[in-house]
């Protein structure tokens, strides 16, 4: 790690940069896909451990590649991007995944793809039915933790989705169907533990334990529906209890858009969770205190690490250091331990272009910067 | 029974719109053929409510960005604020930040209703936010207090249904879950009983329902019972019918007997026993029958395969063949 305090850490997905895009369709590549590639090439260096893959595309000859190849070189990009920019534990930027929800879904059975749902303005998500028992032919992410492996220069950490939040997402029929009569509140909520428990233990657990068999020591489960329903934390729990009990790694849950006062106390007994990567920096600002919500644990002193968001991943506008810094130092007060800190984005950076999410964590990289030198060399 | 069916909130965009509109955001086709491809859209929900034998037509309302924005982007006072979760779910709306107290602009709000909606409006249902839920999810920096920002609301809305109805619509639906997920008490709650007074004095004939979802219902019955509208919606996925308290003699009931959370088709029969068990224990007079939470939670096709059930249920409450 760089430091004694706030260790950094990205959250999840990166925008795909176009030319791995269009590299894994059939049109191909363009003019402006090649000028891309080469541009970041110039700047973060990040396909020269796949020389011949490389070479490929700067010498004109990117239409050979494979779409696995150019996978690869997806992969990798998001691993140096975010290297470079000095993060102390990375990923790949989820360069395989579709997204969280639709890609582990596709590699689950018993599940049907249904059209698109709106998420918010234009942007719209892919949600699933469940018509049948979850099951899972091969562990998930086992192949791309791998490749991550065998590249990284810095700790990686992978990310998956939470078995309770890919049940939210999804609709129920069969587990639904099970219950006897109208479908009331009473059935669906026994329904939906029964949901997120098959996840749990016949998706998520075989995969949990194939990663770890091969060398991975960090999985963060996202649990974005989490805070949607407060009143389900003990499902939640139950899901990532069963799906790391016995388990030697360590574990983190990310959760986001929440009201987190909302899931204590109960949250605390997902008891092999070391870390709760949270998002503040979207609600703080404008007169609002984002991070205000910290004096909260002070009531539960067991509580895991907090991975603090300090960027906002909805918006354009670059947060500067200082700015990071502050909340940083805003933050370490409300918790009163900041060896307890970690610092990362609110979510992941998918949402930005990519030069604004670059921008953003170099910033957030700058700021920890500062505040790690202002705690550890306070101004008397 | 006095029965009737209508949509209770937006639907959801087809997947030709969901490529219309995507593509506009991405810089790819101009506003114009997105237009187009929303004036299909909206033909095609008017279509499917005419099949289904609606009362009340709503033609999907699919340009709503959300429940808020139609009136926030269209009155004075308002700023559009950070991205927010929608109740429980995994949708978002954009709150809306209160700068001052708030005006209405005549005839904004109206203009952007859908065009089949402004072409005949004797047939129309417009969705409205409910002002509570609207004063509790927007964020108030107006300087007046929550209970006055609540009561203002009430009466903007009443000014807006005023106008409306001078234009000939008569049908109103106000999406309010907030009463039942964090139900007002004390002086709000009287707030919200003044709120809806100024929309039932400007519906003046017309049929105004506040609309419930997302939480039971039944904690909550006593306070909307005092709510000046025709009918009180309430939504029986998440209240169960033998919870529902006995309700004032033949006032107008709604129920949400689809829930959009989930793909799996209710049973007609099972709809037809709780809608009936439901109006008796609430003695209820005309009942309304729709999807209890926004059927845009679910993809355009499924949602348009589970309004078949409100079809069949009728039907069958009407004395017509189980199907």
């Amino acid at each position: 790690m760089s430091g004694s305090l706030f260790p950094t850490q990205e959250i999840g997905s990166l925008a795909r940069p176009r030319w791995q895009t269009l590299g894994t369709r059939d049109g191909g590549w363009d003019a402006d896909a090649q000028a891309e590639f080469s541009r970041w090439d110039e700047a973060i260096g990040f396909a020269r451990d796949l020389p011949d893959a490389r070479n490929a595309v700067l010498a004109g000859r990117a239409a050979e590649l494979a779409p696995e190849a150019v996978r690869d070189l997806g992969a990798l990009f998001g691993l140096r991007f975010l290297e470079t920019v000095g993060l102390d534990r990375v990923y790949d930027g989820e360069a395989r995944r579709i997204e969280m929800y639709e890609y582990p879904i596709r590699r689950m059975t018993g599940f049907r793809l249904e059209g698109h749902v709106r998420s918010f303005d234009s942007k719209y998500y892919r949600k699933a039915t469940v018509v049948d028992r979850v099951g899972l032919e091969h562990p998930l992410h086992v192949e791309e933790f791998d490749f991550v492996r065998r590249h990284a220069k810095a700790e990686p950490k992978l990310p998956l989705t939470g078995p309770y939040t890919l049940a939210d997402w999804s609709y129920d029929e069969y587990y639904l169907a099970r219950q006897p009569g109208w479908k009331g509140p009473a059935a669906r909520r026994a329904a939906k533990r029964e949901f997120v428990v098959d996840l749990a233990r016949r998706a998520v657990r075989p995969t949990v334990l194939a990663l770890v068999e091969h060398g991975c020591r960090t999985i963060q489960f996202d649990e974005p529906a989490a805070g949607t329903h407060p009143e389900e934390t003990d499902l939640l729990v139950e899901g990532f209890n069963a799906a790391t009990e016995g388990i030697d790694a360590e574990f983190l849950m990310h959760v986001c858009f929440s009201d987190y006062r909302a899931l204590l106390p109960g949250l605390l007994e997902a008891k092999r969770c070391r870390q709760w990567a949270w998002e503040f920096a979207n609600r703080d600002g404008d007169g609002a205190d984002g991070y205000e919500v910290l004096r909260t644990l002070r009531e539960y002193p067991g509580h895991p690490s907090i991975g603090l968001g300090v960027l906002d991943v909805h918006r354009d506008p670059v947060e500067t250091p200082r700015q990071v810094a502050e909340r940083i130092g805003r933050a370490a007060k409300y918790l009163g331990d900041p060896s307890r800190l970690w610092v990362n984005p609110d979510c992941g950076l998918r949402t930005r272009r990519l030069e604004v999410a670059r921008a953003k964590l170099e910033a957030m990289v700058a700021g920890t910067r500062l505040a790690r030198a202002e705690f550890e060399n306070p101004r008397r | 029974m006095e029965l009737n069916v209508a949509l209770t909130s937006p639907f959801p965009r087809s997947e030709a719109l969901v490529r219309a509109t995507r593509d506009l955001d991405r810089g790819r086709v101009p506003a114009a053929s997105v237009e187009e491809e929303f004036r299909r859209g909206e033909l095609a929900v008017v279509e499917l409510e005419r099949r289904l034998g609606c009362d009340a037509l709503t033609a999907g309302f699919l340009r709503s960005p959300d429940l808020f924005r139609p009136i926030a982007e269209r009155w004075e006072g308002f700023a559009i604020g950070s991205l927010t979760r929608w109740l429980s779910t995994n949708t978002f709306f954009r709150q809306p930040v209160l700068l001052a107290p708030p005006g209405r602009v005549p005839g904004a709000f109206a203009a952007g209703l859908p065009p089949p909606l402004r072409e005949g409006p004797g047939r129309a249902r417009i969705l409205l936010p409910g002002p509570y839920t609207f004063g509790q999810l927007l964020d108030n920096r107006s300087g007046e207090t929550d209970l006055a920002v609540v009561h203002r609301l009430g009466r903007l809305l009443g000014d807006e249904v005023a106008d409306l109805r001078r234009q000939g619509f008569g049908s109103f639906l106000f999406s309010d879950p907030l009463l039942v997920t964090r139900s007002p008490t004390g002086p709000m709650a009287e707030s919200v009983v003044e709120a809806y007074r100024s929309i039932g004095r400007a519906a003046d004939g017309g049929t105004s329902i506040v609309w419930t979802y997302a939480a039971d219902a039944a904690p909550a019955l006593p306070l909307l019972d005092r709510l000046d509208v025709s009918a009180v919606g309430i939504d029986l996925a998440d209240t169960e019918v033998d919870r529902i308290p006995p309700g004032p003699e033949g006032r107008g009931l709604g129920l949400g007997v689809l829930d959009p959370r989930t793909t799996l088709a209710e049973d007609p029969a099972e709809v037809v026993r709780v809608v009936r068990a439901a109006a008796t224990r609430r003695r209820a007079g005309p009942v309304w029958l729709g999807p209890g939470a926004p059927l845009d939670l679910l993809s355009a096709e499924s949602a348009t395969r589970k309004v078949e059930i409100l079809a069949r249920a009728r039907s069958t409450l009407a004395g017509g063949p189980a199907r």
